[in-house]
């Protein structure tokens, strides 16, 4: 990779790109948005036809917490993805086992979850400030293009061609599944598989993203792309495709502010991608309109 | 020698929360018959469908005689499709059909097919439109098309015709006796429209009270009952 941050160095040098190409870290970051987007743009679209943009926000919750318990565990605070997937996974795994076995709506159960993660997590931080610096922490909170090194770029390759490999098989039968479990259930869906293999999917995505978007901020990628392109799409295709291209500005987009205004990348690519949000937003009020 | 049924249940036991709603219930759905259930409003009909499917938990036997690949085609009472989502008749047929995901596209071969599919429930040309603009009866159509192919070897209908209207309706039944007694489907429908039961029905189960009493319409569809349903009341005691 050093060959190719020299190349990228060169070119910006001659004028072909622009200065912050210069910097090696922009480019890992520019990588690593250019692997995030399609992965969480594609993800974020079935995370919303499946109503679980609830759940998204207490998995980034929970992986604030898993990192503070990796870290308290002696894992290094550039790679505590053991603690993350872990207290993640498990998170992710009991909110589904009790929403399966239990009366409570979904949201309320939810709630519960989120609370008792967030609360865990902070205190835990408090022990966690006290090895490392509130800096060093906020980074992985909030998102920091810094953090970002080639093994992580590399596990972001892996783990995305995987996930997205793995959607693609069980692709039909998740939106099925989501339309109404019933009717899936009758053309042969295992609805329980899809529940639980579909949230280990957002769990392992979410893991891999949380270096660029950050922990907190983390929800947003994986829901407001779906929701700007629903203002817009009117087939799953379409659906699907602006979703990727709504996660794709928004992460170059952000990658850019954030360089430019120095403000944290995860805080600037939820900003553009909000922004987007709304502009589709009165796009498709203005279709209605002109429809009428 | 008469077929063996296709579904058979025995000592069925079907609770809700802590509260038994159907006991020891007992009922079998030959090939090419068409048996319906009626019963009041919260009496375990939809739950009995959702038992048949593995969706509810219950106690006593559901069989499943098989005789050739097995298909359970559904309708559903209520699809509990989010109407914002931007899911096309095409893509939501598909979905069961083809193994490309539909994300990707659905081909023109299969559209011809889909297309043809749609005729046969009155709905052709409706491929491109999103599932949430369609009309309470134009969606249960559109269910009763996934339902329908493959040719299911038992099929369960939830108060299919409850969205249809009058010349929907004739249709729908015409539909449902050419897929009983032409190609051998048995058939489990959840209906309270009884004239539409005594068009249909080769078998009537009532549920009430907990307990069930099957047989021909015209025994177990009695002038009593009919005026109890016509009523909104209780039904007879059996």
């Amino acid at each position: 990779m050093t060959d190719f941050y020299a190349w990228t160095a060169a070119l910006s040098e001659r004028g072909t790109l622009p200065e912050v190409f210069r910097y090696a870290f922009f480019v890992r970051g520019l990588l690593a948005v250019l692997l995030l987007a399609p992965l969480l743009g594609g993800i974020s679209h079935l995370v919303v036809a499946r109503r679980m943009s609830f759940f998204s926000a207490a998995l980034g919750h929970a992986a604030l917490t898993g990192l503070t318990i990796g870290l308290l565990l002696g894992e290094p605070l550039n790679g505590a993805y053991g603690g993350i997937f872990g207290f993640c996974s498990l998170a992710a795994l009991a909110m589904v086992y009790i929403k399966r076995h239990s009366a409570l709506p979904s949201d309320t159960l939810i709630g519960v979850f989120l609370s008792v993660t967030l609360g865990l997590g902070i205190c835990l931080l408090v022990a966690v400030t006290k090895r490392f610096n509130i800096h060093q922490v906020e980074a992985v909170m909030f998102g920091s293009l810094l953090t970002v090194t080639d093994t992580d770029l590399l596990l972001l390759l892996v783990l995305g061609l995987t996930l997205v490999t793995v959607l693609a098989v069980i692709y039909n039968a998740l939106l099925l599944d989501s339309l109404d479990h019933t009717t899936g259930r009758a053309a042969g869906v295992r609805s329980e598989f899809i529940d639980y293999l579909f949230v280990m999917l957002l769990t392992a995505a979410i893991i891999v993203s949380i270096k660029i978007i950050g922990a907190l901020l983390i929800e947003a990628m994986v829901v407001v792309p779906a929701a700007a392109a629903r203002n817009l799409a009117r087939t799953t295709r379409s659906y699907l495709a602006l979703s990727i291209v709504a996660a794709l500005a928004a992460g170059i987009g952000g990658l850019f502010l954030s360089t430019r205004f120095l403000v944290p990348t995860g805080g600037a690519v939820v900003l553009v991608l909000s922004s987007l949000f709304f502009v589709t937003l009165v796009g498709g009020w203005m279709r209605s309109l002109i429809a009428k | 020698m008469q077929d063996p049924p296709v579904l058979e249940i025995r000592n069925l036991t079907l609770l809700r929360g802590n509260r038994v709603i159907l006991a020891a219930a007992a009922l079998e759905v030959a090939p090419r018959g068409i048996h319906v259930l009626v019963g009041p409003n919260g009496c375990g009909k939809s739950t009995l469908l959702a038992a048949v499917l593995g969706m509810a938990e219950f106690t006593g036997s559901i069989r499943l005689h098989w005789r050739a690949g097995g298909r359970i085609g559904y309708v559903p009472q209520f699809f509990g499709v989010d109407r914002t989502l931007p899911v096309t008749v095409a893509e939501f047929l598909a979905l069961t059909r083809q193994r490309r995901p539909v994300c990707f596209g659905v081909g023109r071969a299969r559209r011809a097919a889909l297309d043809e599919l749609l005729a046969r429930v009155g709905m052709e040309g409706f491929l491109r439109r999103p599932l949430g603009a369609l009309s309470g009866g134009e969606l249960q159509r559109v269910l009763l098309a996934n339902a329908i192919d493959p040719l299911p070897e038992l099929l369960l209908l939830d108060e299919p015709a409850s969205g249809l209207d009058e010349s929907a309706t004739r249709s729908f039944e015409e539909l449902l006796l050419e897929i009983s007694s032409r190609d051998g489907a048995a058939v489990l429908m959840v209906s309270h429209d009884l004239a539409q039961v005594r068009r249909l029905a080769d078998e009537v189960t009532l549920i009430h009270r907990g307990g069930v009493r099957s047989g021909p319409p015209a025994r177990i569809i009695s002038g009593d009952l009919a005026e109890s349903l016509a009523l909104g009341a209780d039904y007879p005691a059996s």
